[in-house]
């Protein structure tokens, strides 16, 4: 065996796993979205089951966390229980989450909430799927998260995990809270 | 009780491989007989342990034990039992299982065949293999396990993926594609246990031919069962679209069926020694990749799997082995100096490293086209695909110069011959060229390299040809034979020479089929109301109306759709469906073939009104498509034919020079 | 190094040369850039004529079909552009109002966009609706017809 060559051979290893490391980090699915760093386009929606109209406008300052969903997605079912856990943790910290129900009747939506044994914050109904057309929305589940000056910091497309938030909501928090 | 069963049976083979692997290597050191034994006895052990656990699986599907998370995750009551026995490939884990069970039948057959005849190189090879069964194992134990518990258990499950039980072809393309990915573990074991032990001389080669061959044999013919699965699900009347997966299962093709070409120059004269390693390893590495690219989620791919954690266990274990083979590669390069030379280029060694040239560089442009949209976005931040006409700009030339090679090659002798020779030899085959060339124009074929192509396959198929006559007529005269006896003992005499020749003329039966159905396509799209025609390219057709049928998995709309002869009466009636999956969102369309040897009529189903009052179909006509399926059906038959054992185990016979 | 291996090296170093252009200019002029409405129209002129795969969501109220024709129109919007395409294609069944769509083709000097493919976006994620669009309610009608229900 001739080691010295070995090893310059084993140096080429390094750029093709490296690229396809990258790759691992990318969702080839994910359609570039022309949103983040952009300010959220506005919305002014009902709340489902209730009189209340929610506009963005009145919520800025805080953190946003807006979810589309729907009563028929599957994926939205098994993301449910995680929002339900990050809405109790950062809803304390000033995060406002809001559902948005995404081509859906408020009936259906309602049973489902029902079914997965509710929902700690409000569900806005878009009936005419505006607000999702504004979002430029390509399914459900996809998430939203706003910043404190009103610009979309990052776009969930699929269920979102505990790490979405920490990864992009803990640092908009850090910087509010330092800045108090 | 089944799922403790079967993930009890996982975890024992995997702790069994480990042993087997490190008994192996220690085993060699020590010249330790017994541990090389245990080594060998764990393989077995294995064999039947993966059987356990897949049968186990088999028996969880038939049995809707929906505690299973693998079966929650496919099963469905709903779904016939042919589909629900063939789920156990249509997501990732049961397909993982699989690949398992059948790496283990292959290790212990290897075993089997071989054990004790071929010392350390024969010891290291069952060590690699050994390993790479740890790495399948450690993901059905971890993030592949098929056998998780579910609770509480669910009354009924989703069904397989639509795409996947639309068509009984499932049955056979991917089976066929793991044995012949897997497969390639072998040769790539024997290849890295020749560079351990240092032993590089042919004998790895020869140990591991007719794996080889097994395995390229089941690869073809997977490719082809998926092109033919794409033609008669996918509904726009093609069979290959340079899709990512589609490519992943080409490129191990292309570097094997280098290698079963350049393998003969080794034998021969010594030649290519670094190549042959570096190819069966590139093979390897190339079914590892395309596993990965299709089950990472990392390439966009209709038929991408959803991705998870599996990506980075895939990738690491290419790093490993990667690693491992440039290491081992570059450390013997200078001991494995070429022994012979090339002596003319007018000879068979020549067109056998053109034959490898192209074959590579191929592999290398598909390789280049699936992984760009990965470069781009890593170097460029893009978001781009690289399109179908990339693929056939670069592709074109290299098949048409391909099939020249594919008649020049059999005419001519190793360490070459003169130019008169060479000359007598082509000549027929360069005068059917021709006439097919002039015919093609003279019929105005709308593709210059549809034109080549003809000419090119008619010169290998006469070149092809020539090769059974001259040796059965030598046969007739010197035995007093008679024409078919002398040609089937000419074939089984020198069975690896006269398959492969077979196997060119199935290659060329695809080649001719594909240049013909995309230069000749005729289709319209059009909506008919009940009792309206269409003619496309002299076929017409009336729409009779629309039916609906609800199965238990499905719900299903159907077209009648007569087929007309010239006096306009029906003498056919063709069903294009779009079937609704219960558990699914596109429909999935069945469009209706009628396959002839001349040319197919294909109707898909694209829309309709909901009153049945019109309904939109694609019309397509295609001549020699059906020759495509054919084709792929002879390459495997010559390379079965080749692969047979000459006689009873006679091992080192000497073969006839030409 | 003798001559004969000199001429096989020399060969060998340029049909690589060449086959590497080859790819390189293959590789350029048949990259299909992934763009939204937006960022296609942000490109101007420079975006007529080149193959593109556009993403965006159908425009509710937006599509006419003309089963007669085989023509297709809507207009296709990622929420900050919104562009007009045209498709001599029958629209995929699951096609609809405020629909995720993936289109190929090419921007015409018109600015409508001529699609050759038009794509659902859809995945194992994205499930399908069902109020409304369950196909057993939808096709009722056909299967009475046929009389197999």
């Amino acid at each position: 065996m001739n080691w010295k060559r070995s090893l310059v051979a084993a140096a080429a290893v390094v750029p093709v796993v490296g690229l396809f490391y990258y790759g691992m980090g990318q969702d080839p699915k994910a359609i570039p979205s022309p949103l983040p760093g952009r300010p959220a386009p506005p919305f002014a929606l009902n709340a489902m089951g209730t009189a209340d109209t929610v506009r963005l406008a009145d919520l800025k300052g805080q953190v946003v966390v807006l979810n589309f969903w729907a009563s028929w997605c599957l994926a939205c079912r098994s993301e449910h229980e995680v929002l339900r856990e990050a809405a109790a943790r950062y809803g304390p910290r000033g995060v406002r989450f809001y559902g948005v129900l995404y081509n859906d009747t408020p009936e259906n939506g309602a049973a489902y909430i029902a079914e997965m044994g509710g929902q700690s914050y409000p569900t806005l109904l878009d009936p005419q799927t505006r607000t999702a057309i504004d979002y430029g929305l390509y399914g459900v589940p996809e998430t939203f998260i706003i910043g404190p000056d009103g610009r979309v910091v990052y776009k969930q497309v699929g269920p979102v995990t505990p790490e979405t938030f920490t990864r992009y909501v803990d640092p908009l928090l850090g910087k509010r809270e330092a800045a108090r | 009780m089944t799922r403790i069963l079967g993930s009890t049976a996982i975890v024992v083979a995997l702790a069994l491989a480990v042993y087997g692997a490190v008994a192996a290597v220690v085993g060699v050191r020590r010249r330790d007989g017994a541990l090389i034994r245990s080594s060998q006895a764990a393989a077995y052990a294995n064999c039947g342990l993966l059987t356990l656990a897949t049968l186990a699986m088999v028996y969880a599907l038939l049995t809707h034990d929906f505690s299973i998370s693998y079966v929650a995750q496919v099963g469905s009551r709903a779904t016939p039992t042919f589909f629900t026995i063939i789920s156990l490939w249509s997501a990732l884990e049961g397909s993982i299982l699989f690949w398992g069970f059948v790496l283990s039948v292959y290790t212990a057959s290897v075993v089997y065949f071989t054990r004790g005849r071929l010392g350390s190189l024969g010891s290291y090879a069952l060590a690699t293999l050994h390993a790479v069964g740890i790495f399948f194992y450690l993901l059905l134990t971890g993030v592949a396990n098929p056998f998780g518990a579910v609770f509480p258990v669910p009354a009924d499950g989703p069904g397989p993926n639509p795409l996947l039980q639309n068509h009984p072809l499932m049955a056979v393309h991917p089976p066929f594609l793991y044995v012949g990915y897997v497969g390639m573990t072998v040769p790539f074991a024997f290849a890295i246990g020749a560079l351990i032990s240092g032993r590089l001389d042919d004998v790895w080669l020869k140990a591991t031919r007719r794996w080889t061959m097994t395995a390229w044999i089941f690869l073809s013919l997977a490719i082809v069962a998926g092109m033919w699965w794409s033609y008669e699900v996918l509904g726009w009347g093609g069979y290959w679209a340079w899709d990512p997966v589609e490519n992943a299962s080409f490129m191990p093709w292309l570097t094997a069926t280098a290698f079963l070409h350049s393998v003969m120059v080794q034998e021969r004269r010594g030649m290519l020694r670094v190549w042959n390693l570096t190819l069966i390893i590139a093979t390897f590495l190339l079914t590892i990749l395309g596993t990965f690219l299709t089950r990472s989620g990392i390439l966009s791919s209709v038929h991408a799997f959803a991705n998870g954690p599996i990506g980075y266990y895939f990738l690491g274990f290419i790093a490993l082995v990667l690693l491992v083979s440039l290491v081992l590669l570059a450390g013997r390069s200078a001991e494995l100096k070429t022994a012979g030379h090339l002596d003319r280029l007018a000879s068979r060694e020549f067109t056998f490293l053109i034959n490898n040239l192209l074959l590579s560089a191929f592999c290398f442009t598909v390789l280049l086209g699936t992984l760009f949209p990965l470069v781009a976005e890593a170097v460029r931040g893009v978001k781009v695909s690289v399109g179908g006409p990339f693929f056939n700009r670069m592709s074109l030339p290299i098949i048409v110069t391909l099939l020249f090679l594919l008649g020049v090659g059999p005419a001519l002798p190793w360490r070459g011959a003169g130019a008169d020779v060479l000359g007598r030899r082509l000549l027929p085959a360069a005068v059917a060229a021709g006439v097919v060339a002039a015919l093609a124009l003279a019929l105005r074929v709308p593709s210059f390299y549809a034109v080549l192509a003809f000419a090119f396959a008619a010169f290998a198929l006469v070149s092809n040809v020539q090769e059974f006559v001259t040796g059965a007529r030598a046969r007739m005269r010197a035995h007093g034979e008679s024409a078919p006896r002398a040609l089937l003992r000419l074939i089984g005499a020198n069975r690896r020479r006269y398959g492969g020749y077979i196997a060119h003329l199935g290659v060329l039966a695809v080649a001719t089929g594909i240049a013909a159905s995309a230069a000749y396509r005729f289709e319209r799209e059009v909506t008919l109301k009940p009792g309206q025609t269409v003619t496309v390219r002299g076929y017409t057709v009336r729409f009779d109306g629309l039916w609906a049928k609800d199965e238990p998995q499905r719900f299903v709309v159907g077209a009648d759709i007569a087929a007309l002869d010239a006096r306009g009466r029906p003498y056919r009636t063709l069903t294009p469906r779009l079937n609704f999956y219960r558990n699914g969102g596109e429909p999935i369309t069945t469009p209706a073939v009628r396959t002839r040897l001349d040319d197919d009529l294909y109707i898909n189903l694209l829309a309709f009104e909901r009153d049945g009052s019109s309904a939109t179909v694609h019309v397509i006509v295609e001549p020699l498509v059906a020759w495509i399926w054919i084709g792929g059906l002879i390459v495997a038959l010559g390379a079965a034919i080749g692969t047979i054992p000459t006689g009873a185990r006679v091992r080192s016979r000497k073969v006839v020079r030409v | 190094m003798n001559a004969k291996r000199l001429v096989l090296l020399v060969g060998a170093v340029l049909v690589l040369a060449g086959f590497g252009y080859l790819v390189y200019g293959g590789i350029g002029n048949n990259l299909v850039y992934f763009l939204t409405p937006s960022e296609l129209k942000a490109k101007g002129a420079a975006a007529i004529d080149s193959p593109v795969r556009l993403g965006g969501m159908v425009v509710p109220g937006s599509v006419t079909w003309n089963a007669e024709a085989i023509d297709l129109r809507f207009r296709m919007t990622d929420g900050k552009g919104t562009i007009e395409v045209h498709a001599r294609k029958a629209p995929p069944q699951m096609f609809r109002d405020g629909q995720g769509v993936v289109v190929e083709g090419k921007l015409t000097r018109a600015g409508i966009f001529d699609a050759s493919n038009l794509m659902v976006k859809h995945s194992n994620e994205y499930r399908p609706p069902a109020p409304g669009h369950v196909p057993q309610e939808m096709y009722r009608s056909l299967v009475k017809e046929a009389g197999t229900s």
